[in-house]
């Protein structure tokens, strides 16, 4: 598996964060990324509203996952509303471990960096050189 | 003995250096040191307090113990440590909103420093106090030590204070080879600002500035007054991207008492 992106969609649906760690994907200006993370959090509300079976009680998450011809993304909704989405080359495994990581990073290197503002753009060196380890273990 | 008189406050003549209040009625014969004593003759606190080791905060304020669990924490044993360590995760959320508060009551860098300088000072006079009063109990109060030359206050700085402050003992303690009364402390990696990632239009702020206000709280506390500041060296340590190195500049009048006090 490799991982060739990750987003981080605020709860507003704006990009606060992309990076590219393979160059498989063709690269997108960040004009068209923003647009597609726009799209993506307007799909991902949309579907939370489709479940065909609802469970009484349980809040529908929404789309978790979609693939494409060769690539895929994985899509992880934190309790605050915050997304990360991971775009990976097929067949993947270990996904659900990689998003708990991401996850991880981000609560200690975002969320305790008093330089930082909720919603707005992650400007984090911290940030990014731990994802950059974590991302270089993945796609050796 | 009556119910009312069960907290005394008064520990044995001589032994004590921490009584804040006299009153009448002592509870302890004078072979008996306050850390460890016993209360036999009160039914009352002997129900409400699971161990027979009286906590000192207890005699201080005259607290009444509590099932453990939920202890005040005033009613805390003074000397037990273990299990009432404060997670990192708390202390990180809560140092982030220390620095936001600061930076948004601060016009310059050098002024935040100077508000995280001063909060970790206060914060310094009281480990200084607590780590004393811990040391003197655990010597059983026979032998309470206290430095008083600079070489080994720099190394209870180092070892004692760092350690019960982090968890280990800096990574280092230098003496700058431009200036006599220049030392410095080192730590590779400081759990404190650990997760804080400076932004680059403020690449001169150190965090560390807390660190640098506690040893000097912590230094002034012991007579040795200095000028103490934080300095972020990563960039030259490849291995260490967060080393930091607390400068601590003495005062004239410490490096004249040594000098007077000789060798």
């Amino acid at each position: 598996m490799t991982i060739h992106g990750l987003w981080v969609i605020s709860k507003a649906g704006g990009l606060v964060f992309s990076r590219s760690y393979s160059d498989v994907l063709p690269p997108q200006p960040v004009n068209t990324i923003l647009t597609l993370a726009g799209i993506l959090h307007g799909i991902h509300a949309i579907t939370a509203k489709l479940t065909p079976t609802p469970i009484p009680g349980v809040t529908a998450g929404g789309l978790e996952s979609f693939e494409a011809e060769g690539w895929g993304g994985k899509v992880f909704l934190t309790p605050t509303g915050t997304k990360f989405v991971v775009l990976h080359s097929l067949p993947q495994s270990g996904l659900d471990d990689l998003m708990k990581r991401i996850y991880e990073i981000y609560s200690d290197a975002v969320m305790k960096n008093p330089f930082h503002t909720p919603e707005m753009p992650i400007n984090s060196a911290l940030f990014e050189t731990k994802l950059q380890t974590l991302m270089s273990g993945v796609n050796a | 003995m009556s119910s009312a008189v069960g907290y005394s406050t008064t520990p044995p003549a001589g032994s004590s250096r921490f009584s804040l209040a006299s009153s009448s009625t002592s509870l302890y014969s004078t072979s008996q040191n306050p850390s460890s004593s016993t209360i036999n003759n009160n039914p009352n606190r002997r129900e409400s307090a699971r161990s027979s080791i009286v906590p000192i905060q207890q005699q201080l304020f005259g607290g009444t113990a509590q099932p453990q669990g939920n202890v005040n924490i005033l009613d805390r044993s003074i000397n037990k440590t273990k299990g009432s360590e404060m997670a990192l995760s708390a202390w990180a959320f809560i140092f982030a909103e220390v620095i936001a508060y600061s930076q948004s009551r601060s016009d310059s860098i050098a002024d935040l420093e100077k508000r995280l300088s001063t909060l970790g000072y206060e914060v310094g006079q009281r480990i200084l106090s607590l780590v004393l009063l811990r040391n003197t109990q655990a010597s059983n109060l026979k032998d309470p030590k206290r430095e008083h030359r600079l070489i080994p206050i720099l190394q209870f700085v180092h070892t004692q204070i760092y350690k019960y402050v982090f968890g280990k003992p800096a990574d280092g303690l230098e003496r700058s080879s431009e200036a006599e009364d220049e030392y410095m402390l080192v730590l590779n990696e400081s759990p404190l600002s650990q997760f804080i990632s400076v932004p680059k239009d403020m690449s001169d702020l150190s965090c560390e500035s807390f660190t640098a206000g506690l040893v000097e709280g912590v230094l002034d506390g012991l007579e040795v007054p200095a000028r103490v500041t934080a300095h972020w060296v990563g960039d030259q340590y490849p291995d260490h991207p967060q080393r930091t190195v607390i400068l601590i500049k003495l005062d004239q009048k410490v490096m004249d008492r040594e000098e007077a006090l000789g060798k």
